[in-house]
């Protein structure tokens, strides 16, 4: 753990390597609480430029709600309630004149049951761009869409059915319909809330492989179940429990020498 | 009518039968050391529904055919001069001889009326007895029969539920009863009146004039008298319904957005019950409240304006039918929009939607099905629509679209004719059926439509 | 990279620029909303304000009070206080008499306006009072009568005084009689006691719902027994014993089409079926409940399926499981489980076939009958068609009255629906 910082207060403190360079968000001392509930405990992490990072621990333990803290996807719940600071590029994205619309434009998100709009692919593409007034005319549109759906991988399949409803597709194609959809907004980070979870393992595997390469674009958060696809797709990892952050790391460490003793009890099976 | 006397006879006897099956069960339960099928009173039970159910049916049988019997009985007893007389009619000769058997009698009738009347009664007291001991004989001897079946291998209550679902099942048959009736009744009056009145004219004319002529033909125009076009009658249903979807669809729209996607849960609470009781006034009332408040406001401020706004103009009708089908659309729209998955809306702002984006591109498309379904069955309600237009509507067949004159719907034109006095042999009398048949029709496609638009479109995001 | 594709920066920067209109738009959306909720809140209560102001008048009549010398030769001149001795008497004179001792008039056509001003109902009231107390007789009484509704009009202040006679309803003479009237202080404004125990009447000062009201209840009662037995075994058939074959898809979907049919139709219906070939006489409660009973069934069936089917499966499971025949696992468990959702949905029924007009306009309930209907074979009317009635009638009494009867059925239906919510509420279960 490193010095440097010194505004860092915690009494269980994290194992590992919370902090990293060029982070471009940063999450300092947050807390959640569902109404009188305490569903994050004191988490302090930074998010790394392009890299991606999984968020594993057992069920319950806080990882999706900490994520939906980053693009303040936890508005819509009214019992919910955040304490302490994230920032995007050293702006506080909790501040009373932040709009929460910019935000979302660029911090993205993958939801776990893929929900594509009851519009045609191209349209549920199109929607952000076109919202956000991202694009001059229609050229540009379709170039944007057929860019995104080439980055997620699925403009081979499904580019002569541009039209055609984008909830005729199969499991696998949707959630990486919804993975362009997030792209065409040209996002700087991409959340990803167990994105394979209702897929199944062909599917999986197509989607793994996407976000190993998205990497290279874009920071990615990847809260996960598995540890196995924590291991196949991210350099580094978080472990959470019961709401608390015991150890991040690289990710080959972490489930070869984890320093953590309940990290260690996580891995090989002992709980979770 | 109604031997009412008779019917608690039968019913103390089918009692007396429960109680016999009950002892003669309990007997038996003795005796084969309680090696019974059934409880005991699942056998007083079905001697008393064998006892009851044959006698009651036959009651009501003869009770309600015996007018029928009777009617075509003393057609022969109805003297010759009588039938050929220009004016004949037998249901008012029907109608003369009932009177004179009620005792309501005016003046001296005819000696004929009250031969046939005194022949009636006569009838009339046969069958009570008629029917009194039939109904006392089959009930004795059903429940005796009942009474016999009982012995240690019946298994009474099977017998007594199969006979339970059997009555469940009839009366779910009166709901097919009810639309059959519906539509027996109106369509025979209705191919009455076409064989007078051709259907083209029906259908296609723009003059809406009917006069009571008895039994001949109303002409079509060329006779001068009676003319049946009831294009103006459905141009004044429709102009309308038009004004009250001009009113309700907007309100109830927005308020349904408002209610489901940007009200506090308190709001909510509040307002959707509001506007639920703007569903439950009688129609009476917004009939009364259109004719004494609105229609009288709108001519006054019409003249400040200086336009001539009748007296009863289609706009009072329309404005107040609006504000009652205000809930059909909220309500219904507002099932529709609950129903959108979350995941939805949670995508659209994830991508960084504002609300208003999130409901009118993807919220209300994803609804719009189920919206349009519901603006469609109000539509049917307010074609069906009575009494407000009865009340502030006017009576005149007038075809204008111009809302501020006085228009005449189908409903009001049938209540008028049909309420107050009628020969149901007139051509007159029989147009309110005809109307009736096609308001049906369309009412019935309309709901068949709004159904089909939400299955339809269902499958689209399951 | 590719070129064409937007520049995260350049994104956030157009974004950012865009986001103060859009606001915008989401405000006005909600605003719109908003004014929506706040139109129909605003119909709703001009509605009732409306009625309120105009029907709450209606409860209260004027009344003059004179000295009644009860002699019995001349009221009750058969002397066995019997309906056509009544009638022979001079009740009327005996009024008029009394009242020409304080005003006087003069000339004939003067005394001719005077025998107007005391309603014509007033020899019925004395009738009534000598009926229920005949030691009335031999003495001088002080009684109330109600005045003619054109008296009451003028001293609530819709005949103005200075408009020209000839455009007034009533004469200078009247006004001068009723001036003398009120400085004697035998002018009194009280709650009318024609509203509700009067039946109908061609007099608006005399006229009053107890007819309808009692007519309603008749014709409300058969509809319930017959449609709530129907409906009830009907849901329990369609949603518990019937299989899903085509015969019960078409049943439903006969239901459905049912609720869907304007209510005119029924009382069609009803006239050709019920009046014409069974030859049911008209304008009877019996054949007004029938046809509001087969109106309100497919509500009735509707939400009484609905509540059928909240039961939770095990329940029934549980039942089966110790034995129980499929009748018994009806009556026994699941009736009684959804019984509070079938009452609920049979009282709004009710509520909805209590406002009725149409069908029973068909049926001939709209004829004008004084006499209260003693039973469901007697002619009758309902409240709503007593309203419709009413509606028509141009005096300002009426418009009065029909508001105050408005009021009442109004209530009825508000107390009805606030007793179905409260059962709802009370007698919900959370599975």
């Amino acid at each position: 753990m490193s010095d440097k910082e010194k505004d860092f207060k915690s009494l269980d403190l994290t194992v590992g390597d919370v902090f990293s360079k060029e982070a471009r968000l940063k999450a300092r001392n947050v807390n959640v609480y569902y109404g009188d509930k305490k569903a994050i405990d004191n988490v302090t992490i930074d998010i790394g430029n392009k890299e991606v990072i999984s968020f594993i621990g057992p069920s319950g333990c806080g990882k999706s709600t900490f994520l939906r803290c980053f693009n303040r996807m936890n508005d819509t719940i009214d019992i919910c309630r955040i304490e302490g600071q994230i920032t995007l590029d050293n702006d506080n994205i909790y501040d009373s004149n932040i709009d929460v619309v910019p935000l979302r434009a660029r911090i993205g998100m993958v939801f776990q049951k893929p929900n594509p709009f009851p519009k045609s692919i191209y349209d549920n593409v199109a929607y952000g761009p076109r919202i956000h007034g991202l694009c001059e005319n229609k050229e540009h549109l379709d170039s944007v869409v057929e860019e995104s759906l080439k980055r997620a991988g699925l403009w081979d399949e499904v580019n002569d059915r541009l039209l055609s409803p984008g909830t005729g597709l199969s499991g696998g194609q949707q959630q990486r319909l919804c993975i362009a959809r997030a792209i065409a907004v040209s996002p700087e980070v991409i959340l990803m809330d167990e994105p394979c979870s209702a897929l199944d393992p062909i599917a999986t595997a197509k989607i793994e492989e996407l976000i190993h390469e998205l990497g290279n674009e874009y920071s990615i958060v990847i809260v996960t179940h598995s540890m196995q696809q924590a291991a196949r797709v991210s350099k580094r990892t978080a472990y959470f429990h019961l709401g608390k952050l015991i150890e991040v790391g690289k990710t080959k460490e972490i489930f070869t020498r984890p320093q953590h003793n309940q990290t260690e009890a996580y891995i090989s099976g002992k709980i979770g | 009518m109604f031997n009412f006397y008779l019917l608690v006879v039968i019913l103390l006897i089918s009692f007396l039968f429960f109680f016999i099956g009950l002892k003669e069960a309990k007997k038996l339960r003795l005796v084969y050391k309680n090696n019974l099928h059934s409880l005991p009173h699942y056998y007083g039970f079905y001697a008393l529904l064998a006892s009851l159910l044959p006698s009651l049916g036959i009651y009501f049988l003869m009770t309600i055919g015996d007018d029928f019997l009777f009617s075509h009985m003393i057609k022969s007893y109805i003297p010759d001069e009588v039938t050929n007389a220009k004016d004949y009619n037998f249901l008012i000769a029907l109608a003369q001889i009932n009177n004179s058997v009620e005792g309501l009698i005016f003046g001296t009738p005819p000696q004929w009326v009250t031969d046939a009347a005194e022949l009636w009664k006569s009838w009339v007291q046969t069958s009570n007895i008629i029917v009194a001991s039939l109904c006392l004989l089959s009930s004795i001897a059903s429940g005796y029969y009942g009474f016999l079946k009982i012995n240690q291998n019946f298994r009474s209550r099977n017998a007594v539920e199969k006979i339970i679902m059997t009555l469940l099942a009839t009366s779910s048959v009166i709901a097919i009863f009810t639309t059959i009736a519906i539509i027996f009744s109106v369509v025979f009056e209705s191919v009455r009146f076409f064989a007078l009145i051709p259907i083209d004219e029906f259908l296609f004319g723009t003059v809406w004039n009917p006069q009571f002529e008895g039994a001949e033909r109303a002409g079509s125009g060329q006779q001068g008298l009676s003319q049946y076009g009831s294009i103006p009658l459905f141009a004044g249903t429709f102009l309308i319904s038009f004004i009250a979807l001009c009113v309700s669809v907007p309100v109830g729209l927005f308020s349904a957005i408002y209610l489901s996607e940007y009200a506090s849960s308190k709001e909510r609470a509040f307002f959707k019950p509001l506007l639920e009781i703007l569903a439950g006034v009688p129609t009476v009332v917004y009939g009364f409240f259109a004719a004494l408040t609105v229609a009288p406001f709108l001519r006054s401020s019409g003249s400040i304006f200086g336009l001539n706004v009748a007296s009863e103009s289609a706009l009072a009708a329309g404005l107040v039918m609006g504000i009652m089908i205000i809930p059909f659309i909220s309500s219904l729209s507002d099932d529709v929009i609950n129903a959108v998955p979350q995941s939805l809306r949670d995508a659209g702002y994830g991508l960084g939607s504002t609300k208003n984006e999130t409901v009118l591109k993807i919220v209300l498309p994803a609804a719009l099905p189920g919206v349009v379904a519901s603006i469609i069955l109000a539509v049917s309600r307010a074609v069906g629509e009575t009494m407000i237009v009865v009340m502030a509507a006017g009576l005149a067949a007038n075809l204008t679209a111009n809302p501020l004159e006085a228009v005449t719907t189908v409903t009001s034109q049938i209540v008028t004719i049909l309420v107050g006095d009628q020969e149901f042999e007139s051509a007159k009398t029989l147009s309110a059926f005809a109307l009736a048949l096609t308001l049906i029709i369309i009412t019935l496609c309309m709901n068949f439509y709004a159904l089909h638009i939400v299955k339809k479109y269902r499958e689209q995001y399951e | 990279m590719s070129k064409k594709f937007i520049n995260p920066l350049e994104a956030t920067e157009i974004v950012k620029n865009s986001i103060k209109k859009r606001r915008a738009k989401d405000n006005r959306l909600r605003l719109y909303g908003r004014i929506a909720i706040g139109m129909a809140t605003c119909f709703l209560l001009f509605l009732f304000f409306s009625i309120f102001t105009k029907g709450y008048p209606g409860f209260f009549q004027y009344y003059v009070t004179l000295d009644i010398k009860f002699d019995r030769e001349r009221i009750d001149p058969k002397g066995d206080l019997s309906d056509t001795s009544l009638y022979e008497g001079e009740a009327s004179n005996i009024v008029n008499e009394s009242l020409f001792s304080i005003i006087n008039p003069q000339g004939r056509k003067a005394k001719k306006e005077a025998r107007k001003i005391v309603s014509s109902g007033k020899d019925l009231r004395i009738a009534k009072l000598v009926k229920n107390d005949p030691s009335l007789f031999g003495t001088v009484t002080k009684v109330k009568f109600a005045l003619d509704d054109d008296i009451d009009s003028f001293l609530r202040g819709y005949i103005n005084r200075d408009t020209p006679e000839s455009e007034r309803r009533i004469s200078d003479n009247v006004i001068a009689f009723v001036d003398k009237l009120s400085e004697e202080n035998r002018i009194s404004y009280e709650f009318s006691d024609y509203i509700l125990k009067g039946s109908a009447s061609g007099n608006p000062e005399m006229a009053g719902i107890k007819g309808a009201f009692f007519g309603s209840i008749l014709t409300l009662s058969v509809c319930l027994l017959i449609a709530f037995p129907l409906g009830a075994a009907t849901a329990v058939y369609l949603e518990e014993i019937a299989k899903k074959n085509k015969i019960t898809e078409i049943i439903e979907v006969n239901i459905n089409n049912l609720a869907a049919v304007p209510s005119v139709v029924f009382g069609i219906m009803g006239l050709a079926i019920f009046i014409s070939i069974f030859g049911m006489p008209r304008s009877i409660p019996l054949v007004g409940g029938m046809v509001l009973a087969l109106m309100t069934l497919p509500t009735i069936i509707i939400s009484s399926r609905a509540a059928i089917r909240a039961v939770p499966p095990s329940v029934r499971d549980a039942a089966y499981g110790i034995g129980a025949s499929k009748l018994q696992v009806i009556f026994h468990h699941v009736i009684p489980l959804a019984m509070p959702g079938m009452l609920t949905g049979t009282i709004i029924g009710m509520a909805q076939a209590l406002g009725e007009t149409a069908p029973l306009l068909m049926i001939g309930m709209v004829a004008f009958i004084v006499d209260v209907p003693n039973s469901v074979m007697d002619p009758g009317t309902v409240l709503p068609v007593q309203i419709f009635m009413w509606a028509d009638f141009a005096e300002r009494m009426f418009i009065q009255k029909t508001s105050a009867a408005i009021i009442i059925l109004l209530g009825f239906l508000i107390t009805m629906n606030a007793f179905a919510i409260y059962l709802r509420k009370k007698l919900e279960r959370r599975w």
